[in-house]
């Protein structure tokens, strides 16, 4: 540690060093620039690949400064510096949205339970917080432990916010490292999030095998009263249901939720709903079925308050991070709150979770009294689309490239399928309606073409079992199951929602192992075979083979990067308390886990993305999120890919580019299938396990590229790596191309090729 | 929109795509090219312009001006499909990564191309891509072949509509033979 002797005493008292249940690795509790060796190690292989969305700065009254091409700002800095600085703004924003709800939900725990209420998380997880224990170096074991991880993230996100001001860091590189060192915090800080809820509103943990919950607009029943909650933080819902519960209705009402909100909401209770992800926040709003809406952070609409008027729903602002311009009335009392919201019809902020849950539970009957909700039919669509001259006005804004006027001009005509199809592809930003000259309610026609029907999700599972990582821990390393593939992220989709439950399929059906989150793991619902059955029926929901799981909400997000972390522990063996590089270099070369993120489009996803990168874990993302505006990309074989054998202390160039990327993106989901059962691919894989990947690698490429694939011949070490079935044709290929066999090793590792305080021993177990 | 005197109040950058509506003008720029490369994107896989699909005007290009050729997303199957074996394969970021390096060797291993022209790509990925070869590229000219004005690259079409885009093409390929 380069720290001084107070602050060490200070470390080590934080994370009660005398506590021996691991030793206390190199860098307990790192600060920003602790592990900038790691990442510039990394950053000398995936280098980052910029593609500026703005030629420009305008952060200070030097400026507007052109950076275009080779041109300095005023204060020096240039277009990759600046890049940089958007990368670790980015990293900044997302992980302050998960440290600030995790923040929230601790303290409110706290002031209910007190901080000595315990950390348990069931018999099957005993490795509780991998994130905890591997960062800061702390067995956390109550709510006042989880405290202190959350203030380490906050004093990390004072130092990064520093960085970004004129006149301070000025480096790519050294933004990135920060960036990164920020990503790694936001997996502490959704880890503290997702455990402080766990055992705050006591969801299941330990359990598989969680129920289904309904999913979709058409899965509620209209005729109830209807809350709808829209966010990510489910505090104020939970004291809602236990009202409701208490005052004898929860079986009269229908408890939704839009985002990440309704995951949790369905772990606490699997009489909830889950309408679906952000992409159908605009659209159901408007349908005005909702009686009362609640908002609490993250990924909200800024326009709620509007549109929750025009479709006559109430609603209660429950979050200081998003006040709307409401009236504040968190210290009112409740039966005079009720009298507001029924009989004035005001929408209200009120910040106190208990509060806002009992005056939910209270207002909604009343709100709902006497309202009709009718869904717009087919033939009054057509009524409003008749002014739509098919100007195309609607074309030039949408930013998923849709073209709306075909569907519209068709919906006028009474033409519905293309509207069907619109809809399909909607990420729900309603900039179309608001271009329209003819004031066309497009986002209102959608609902006589939206399909009504019922879906459904599993329940959102937590962690992932100690037991299932001792079982599955050996073919992940060894290669023999094919890899991880954790399906996250926002819905900003490329095209149709189906196509994430399609990739998910084709690697379920595979037997790799599926994990989902968030809006994703919503997305993955929506779709039925013949049968009628979703993905989620079709499929275990065990952490193994051919599993499908979802985890639950964003910040159960630390729970995926989190199994791979045991891995390494409860499989390896390697200590994980405060042993961060060990354990990233671990994952980099031994773990085939890959991240898709294929509709990202928040600063949260971009944080978890880079903290996935922190850890060596290659993330593949959709699209759109080439406006991130940074990539991590190798130059494939014509980089170097020296890595250390472990075990004999050598050097050498294995001439393997795996993981090929730590972050790219790609335009079809085609390519994405590809793409992620090519980054599963690890130099520590044996010859059985590389078989796999490549007989995977080989005929989904087949599959949707005709040929063999061209770079085979760098993923093939010697003749034990080609799978049986393609043998004569790969053979024959690899001689066309002057295949040469490469050098083996048995640990592959990367400490030892760059200056570290690691010994190399420090990876041999 | 024209530029302020002073650049300090520009609205969004200063340099951008010049829009080149006389596709003989255009041909007469890609024919001084000496190491052309076309780059296919996935959207010219299912646009038909009357008959004959936009990738197939791609290859027709390709082939008039020997271009050498990358295979995007999952292009290279329509490519096969259609007789062409393309000289790479990369994905649309990889090959913008190789192409920023003035000392690559290029996909025919001849040296890196002076001039990448791209078809079928989304226009907001591929408008960032060109982003990137316009700030690290100095060393090579883009042009955008689709019917929209792609801001970011040295040359482009005007926003066309799909006959006028047709003509546009037929006229360029004859222009270049
Ligand atoms: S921060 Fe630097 S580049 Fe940005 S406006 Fe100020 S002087 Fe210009
Ligand atoms: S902008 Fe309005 S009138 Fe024009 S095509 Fe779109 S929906 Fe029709
Ligand atoms: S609401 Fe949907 S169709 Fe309209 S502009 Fe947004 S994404 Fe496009």
């Amino acid at each position: 540690m380069s720290k001084g002797k107070i602050k060490e005493q200070e470390i080590l008292k934080t994370i009660r060093a005398e506590e021996n249940w691991e030793p206390v690795g190199p860098t307990p509790m790192p600060e920003i620039s602790d592990l900038r060796r790691w990442d510039r190690r990394l950053l000398k292989t995936y280098k980052p690949f910029y593609a500026p969305f703005c030629d420009l700065c305008c952060f200070c009254t030097f400026g507007k400064c052109d950076l275009t091409g080779d041109k300095k700002g005023a204060c020096g800095i240039n277009i990759s510096g600046q890049q940089g600085r958007w990368a670790l703004i980015f990293s900044l924003m997302g992980c302050s949205a998960h440290g600030a709800h995790g923040r929230h939900l601790v303290d409110y725990l706290i002031e209910k339970y007190g901080e000595d209420y315990k950390i348990d998380l069931g018999g099957q997880v005993a490795v509780e917080a991998p994130h905890i224990r591997t960062v800061i170096g702390l067995k956390p074991e109550t709510l006042g432990d989880l405290r202190k991880a959350i203030e380490y993230v906050e004093r990390g996100i004072i130092n990064g916010v520093s960085a970004t001001h004129m006149g301070q860091e000025g480096n790519d590189i050294d933004f990135e490292s920060k960036s990164l060192h920020i990503g790694m915090l936001d997996h502490v800080a959704m880890e503290v999030a997702d455990i402080a809820q766990t055992i705050g509103f006591k969801f299941p943990t330990s359990v598989a095998d969680t129920p289904l919950v309904p999913l979709g607009w058409g899965a509620v029943d209209k005729s109830k009263p209807v809350v709808t909650c829209v966010g990510h933080n489910a505090a104020v819902a939970t004291v809602m249901i236990d009202h409701l519960m208490k005052n004898g209705i929860y079986d009269q009402v229908e408890v939704t939720g839009i985002c990440c909100t309704a995951h949790d909401n369905a772990r606490y209770s699997d009489k909830t709903k889950i309408i679906g992800p952000l992409s159908k926040q605009l659209f159901f709003l408007r349908t005005g079925i909702a009686d009362l809406v609640i908002t609490d952070e993250q990924c909200v609409r800024c326009d709620i308050p509007e549109l929750a008027k025009a479709a006559g729903s109430a609603l209660i602002a429950t979050s200081d991070k998003i006040s709307y311009g409401l009236d504040d009335v968190t210290h009112k009392e409740v039966d005079e709150i009720i009298r507001l919201i029924v009989e004035e019809k005001k929408q209200v902020l009120i910040r106190d979770v208990d509060k806002a849950g009992e005056v939910a539970a209270k207002v909604l009957p009343l709100v709902a009294k006497g309202r009709t909700k009718e869904i717009l039919t087919k033939e009054k669509a057509q009524e409003l689309a008749n002014k739509c001259t098919a100007c195309g006005m609607c074309d030039r804004v949408c930013p998923n490239l849709l073209k709306i006027s075909a569907a519209t001009s068709g919906v006028r005509d009474g033409k519905f399928e293309n509207m069907s199809d619109l809809f399909a592809k909607c990420i729900g930003c309603g900039k179309c309606e608001q271009e329209c000259p003819k004031s066309i309610p497009i986002i209102t026609l959608m609902q006589a073409a939206a399909s009504w029907d019922t879906y459904n999700v599993r329940v959102g599972r937590g962690p992932i079992h100690d037991v299932e990582i001792r079982k599955v821990g050996a073919p992940i390393v060894l290669g023999t199951i094919p890899g991880i593939i954790a399906i996250v992220g926002c819905s900003n989709f490329p095209e149709e929602i189906e196509e994430v439950v399609e990739i998910a399929e084709e690697f379920a059906k595979r037997k790799y192992i599926v994990v989902l989150s968030g809006c994703a793991a919503m997305a993955a619902g929506y779709k039925k075979d013949a049968e009628g059955k979703t993905i989620y029926e079709k499929f275990k929901p065990e952490f193994d083979a051919g599993g499908v799981l979802n985890v639950g909400s964003c910040v159960a997000n630390a729970h995926i990067t989190g199994a791979a972390m045991k891995v390494a522990n409860i499989f390896a063996k390697l200590p994980l308390r405060a042993n961060y590089e060990v354990i990233a270099d671990y994952i980099l070369n031994r773990v085939g886990a890959v991240g898709l993120a294929w509709g990202a489009y928040s600063q949260k996803a971009f944080s978890i993305g880079t903290g996935c990168n922190r850890l060596g874990i290659p993330v593949v993302l959709g699209p759109h999120s080439a406006k991130y505006r940074r990539l991590y990309l190798s130059r494939k074989e014509e980089d170097d890919w020296t890595v250390m054998d472990g075990r004999k202390k050598e050097l050498i160039n294995t001439e393997e580019p795996s993981p090929e990327h730590l972050s790219t993106v790609v335009e079809s989901k085609e390519r994405a299938i590809i793409t992620l059962a090519k980054l599963c691919i690890r130099k520590n894989d044996t010859p059985q396990g590389r078989q796999l990947k490549l007989n995977h690698y080989i005929s989904l490429y087949k599959q949707y590229m005709g040929t063999l694939p061209d770079d085979l011949q760098n993923f093939v070490r010697n003749d034990k790596d080609i799978p049986i079935v393609y043998k004569k044709e790969v053979t024959e290929y690899l001689k066309s191309v002057g295949w040469k066999p490469k050098p083996l090793l048995t640990l592959p590792t990367l400490i030892g090729t760059y200056e570290s305080n690691i010994p190399i021993e420090a990876v041999v177990k | 929109m024209s530029l302020p005197l002073h650049y300090v109040n520009v609205l969004t950058g200063l340099k951008g795509c010049r829009v080149i509506e006389d596709p003989q003008a255009l041909g007469k720029v890609m024919k001084k090219a000496e190491r052309p490369l076309l780059v296919f994107g996935p959207r010219c896989i299912d646009i038909d312009l009357g008959g004959k699909l936009a990738i197939e005007y791609g290859v027709e290009i390709a082939k008039t001006m020997g271009a050498a050729t990358c295979a995007t997303a999952h292009t290279k199957k329509k490519l096969l499909e259609l007789g062409v074996t393309p000289d790479s394969t990369y994905d649309a970021v990889e090959i913008i990564n190789h192409l920023k390096d003035p000392n690559w060797v290029g996909v025919k291993k001849q040296g890196n191309h002076d001039l990448v022209m791209f078809l079928g790509m989304r226009t907001d990925f591929g408008n960032q891509g060109l982003s990137t070869l316009k700030h690290y590229a100095p060393h090579l000219k883009t042009i955008t072949l689709c019917p929209y004005v792609y801001p970011h690259a040295t040359f482009s079409l005007a926003n066309l509509k799909v006959e006028k885009w047709k003509e546009y093409l037929e006229n360029l390929i004859q222009s270049l033979k």
